[in-house]
């Protein structure tokens, strides 16, 4: 069973960073816990054990155990960038464009080119309509508090920040409905400050589009 | 009661710094069973969400600013005098104000839970606007910023007597090269007090301004700066993570050397880790804002991946103290290894989130909280009880059950993965934190159950903790002047220490004066036989 379920083109660069540092993780836990572990048990203290040798420093220890840690931080600095600037990169034409306004306490979703709006409240949760296979751009502020876009399908967050625009793409790869939810505390009905993104195909796209978002999907 | 109200006496000021710390140790704790106990099964309604806003604030304030920080100075306190051979601490006077204001700050916080509209609700970090008047109009917000400004102004003070101790009250023989590495991490515990406490005052004394004197730093619509804030608040917020650890790397360095009968490995690699670590927290703040959108994420990713180095170094070097040691299985010795496995989950954690593209994920979802948790908890908490069972036999003259405290060990320890552990794959399975409630969705409902479980088992475990002072005060085994074989001043004192410390001291030559001094015993004695 797979660890991840990535629904988008940045979701499969953003797991395959979570799986480095995972794989990485899991050796440098296992060989520390031994380490940590280990010498409790072999050198426990036994009745009548006298004093055991006093040595305090090892150099040429420090060289490996300074060295190996830095190399391998350098080494999970450089998937880890890469995947950070093609996750930021911008298409310079997206196929479909998203204002989304974060407020207290739902979202809207406004869809500049058609004019389609969609605004919801914690009781009727708004739905987030992406077109498969497509590059779609959304342009993330906050009406009011500071909050936060999170989709963990996606495995992806930005914050929507009150007096600030961020920009990000999304290409779903998936048809199907995801949780969307917001992810930076903002009052007291951050928890029901709920949306759906609902991945469809480019024909049921465009559908929905033309009829301003009254078809139904 | 008049004796300790106006005391002056190092050691009694560290008695009373760590004693009021385990209380709000205790209020923050029913607060978490409050928070787990309605996150127990899917959307429960036991409190309501404004409550619920309020207990999290709380919690994670008071565990924060009333606990995990204080409790390291309170223990300073108490042992840098000892440990360097000093009668007292340099300003003894100023020593009581930061006491008093921090214990009254402490309650100006926790106060704003009787007043109409009840306590903070914004989080411990309390980012505005939220926080702003507009929107948390009540009272409770301003008691939480003045209660955490006398609190700040208090660490500052101590911090400045603290440096000056260990600068200038050395006993003879005692060069900063034979100081304990405990009274090091001090040294780079108060050089980061002092440079991350006043950003912490001039936030709180900015979102003031902003609430009450018609400012609007934080205002967008008036030309304020939201992320302003959060650059203030973690300029601060990550340096106080290292004030939160660095003195508990000192005990748990103390600890591992004495019970495993050896040196302490790499001394001097020690002490430079500990003013790494310091210098690399300075400009590792961002991190905590990859998401926002509007920082060098690569520059911050970068330094946050360096600070895993010289922690590694801290690491070795305590694997390296137990290497072909005598290494004695006793309660301290058991949290400590109880810390070092927590720990290292929480800096692995710590090195992931540190990648921008896990962040993007993770950032703000309960992996950040078990992340958080196992360096707070698993970490700074085990080192606390490790000092306590290590230091209360000398600050109290009595002895604590060994066997009761390794029962109190494995429960907690047992309770504390079974809680926290799970909250990695909430936050995988996209569990937002601060959230009242969640839907009944993948295995949230099965996690949450199993963290609640483990919450009431922690709970069990600090009862029993509760129960080992207890019994140890009403037995009252005393306790020699040097339970453990120990290496540092404090052991070359009676226990109680008497008032100003010391009648005599050791002759100091190495890190180890009270070592020293037995090995010459016992070679005399066997001279003489």
């Amino acid at each position: 069973m797979p660890l991840f379920h990535p629904a988008s083109v940045q979701a499969r660069l953003l797991s395959g960073d979570w799986t480095i540092f995972l794989a990485a993780s899991l050796v440098v836990a296992a060989i520390m816990f031994a380490l940590i572990i280990l010498p409790a048990i072999v050198w426990r203290r036994r009745p009548n054990s006298g004093l055991p040798p006093q040595f305090n420093k090892n150099p040429r220890w420090s060289i490996v155990y300074i060295g190996v840690p830095l190399l391998l931080v350098a080494g999970l600095f450089v998937p880890s960038y890469i995947r950070q600037k093609l996750v930021d990169a911008i298409a310079p034409s997206p196929s479909v464009v998203v204002d989304v306004t974060a407020f207290r306490w739902s979202w809207r979703f406004h869809y500049p080119h058609s004019g389609v709006t969609i605004v919801g409240t914690p009781r009727t949760i708004p739905t987030l309509v992406l077109p498969v296979g497509e590059t779609t751009q959304i342009n993330l502020t906050s009406a009011d508090v500071d909050h936060s876009f999170w989709v963990p399908a996606f495995l992806f967050k930005r914050d929507a920040l009150p007096g600030y625009e961020n920009h990000f793409d999304l290409t779903p790869t998936r048809i199907g409905e995801f949780r969307g939810v917001c992810s930076q505390f903002c009052g007291v009905d951050h928890a029901y400050m709920l949306f759906r993104v609902r991945v469809v195909s480019d024909a049921a796209f465009a559908r929905w589009r033309n009829s301003k978002g009254l078809a139904t999907l | 009661m008049i004796q300790w109200l106006t005391a002056t006496d190092h050691k009694k000021i560290g008695i009373m710094y760590m004693i009021s710390t385990f209380f709000f140790f205790v209020v923050a704790g029913l607060l978490a069973l409050v928070i787990r106990t309605q996150l127990a099964a899917p959307n429960l309604d036991i409190v309501s969400s404004h409550t619920y806003s309020q207990v999290f604030t709380l919690h994670g304030t008071a565990m924060i600013f009333l606990f995990v920080a204080p409790f390291g100075l309170g223990l300073a306190n108490y042992l840098v005098p000892l440990q360097i051979g000093a009668p007292d601490m340099a300003f003894p006077r100023l020593n009581a104000t930061s006491l008093w204001l921090f214990i009254f700050g402490a309650f100006t916080v926790l106060s704003g839970a009787l007043v109409a509209g009840g306590a903070a609700a914004s989080g411990w970090s309390s980012y505005a606007p939220l926080s702003e008047i507009k929107v948390s109009a009540g009272a409770g917000q301003d008691l939480w910023i003045i209660g955490l400004l006398m609190v700040s102004i208090g660490s500052i003070l101590t911090a400045v007597n603290l440096m000056t101790t260990i600068f200038l009250l050395r006993a003879p023989g005692m060069t900063m090269w034979r100081m304990p590495i405990f009274t090091w991490e001090i040294v780079a515990t108060s050089l980061l007090i002092l440079m991350a406490f006043p950003p912490l005052a001039s936030v709180l004394a900015m979102l003031l301004i902003d609430r009450h004197l018609g400012g609007h730093f934080f205002d967008p619509s008036q030309g304020g700066n939201v992320v302003l804030y959060q650059h203030l608040w973690w300029f601060f917020g990550h340096p106080e993570v290292y004030i939160m650890i660095l003195p508990y790397f000192g005990i748990i360095t103390e600890v591992v050397a004495v019970f495993s009968r050896k040196p302490v490995f790499g001394y001097v690699e020690l002490v430079l880790a500990a003013f790494a670590i310091a210098g690399l927290s300075m400009g590792v703040w961002a991190h905590h804002m990859f998401t926002t959108g509007a920082v060098n994420d690569a520059f911050f990713s970068a330094t946050s991946f360096l600070i895993a180095v010289p922690t590694g170094v801290k690491f070795f070097n305590w694997i390296g103290t137990m290497w072909k040691g005598s290494i004695e299985l006793t309660t301290p010795m058991l949290f400590a290894l109880g810390f070092m496995l927590n720990f290292l989950i929480g800096g692995i954690t710590g090195v992931m989130l540190a990648s921008p593209p896990i962040d993007f994920d993770a950032h703000n979802s309960y992996f950040l909280v078990a992340h958080f948790h196992y360096v707070l908890g698993g970490g700074s908490l085990f080192a606390i009880f490790a000092g306590v069972f290590f230091w209360f036999p000398k600050v109290f003259g009595v002895q604590l059950s060994e066997r009761l405290g390794k029962w109190f060990f494995w429960l907690f320890f047992l309770g504390f993965n079974l809680t926290f552990f799970p909250m990695h794959i909430m936050g995988l399975e996209g569990m937002p934190r601060r959230v009242v409630t969640y839907p009944n969705v993948e295995h949230l409902a099965l996690l949450n159950g199993l963290a609640t479980a483990g919450a009431f088992v922690i709970a069990l475990a600090v009862v029993l903790f509760g129960f080992i002072v207890l019994l140890a005060f009403r037995k009252r085994v005393p306790a020699p002047d040097d339970p453990w074989g120990g290496y540092t001043l404090e052991w070359a004192t009676s226990s109680p220490p008497p008032e100003f410390n010391f009648h005599s001291l050791p002759n100091i030559s190495s890190e180890r004066p009270v070592f020293d001094a037995r090995q010459a015993a016992r070679r005399a004695a066997e001279g003489v036989a």
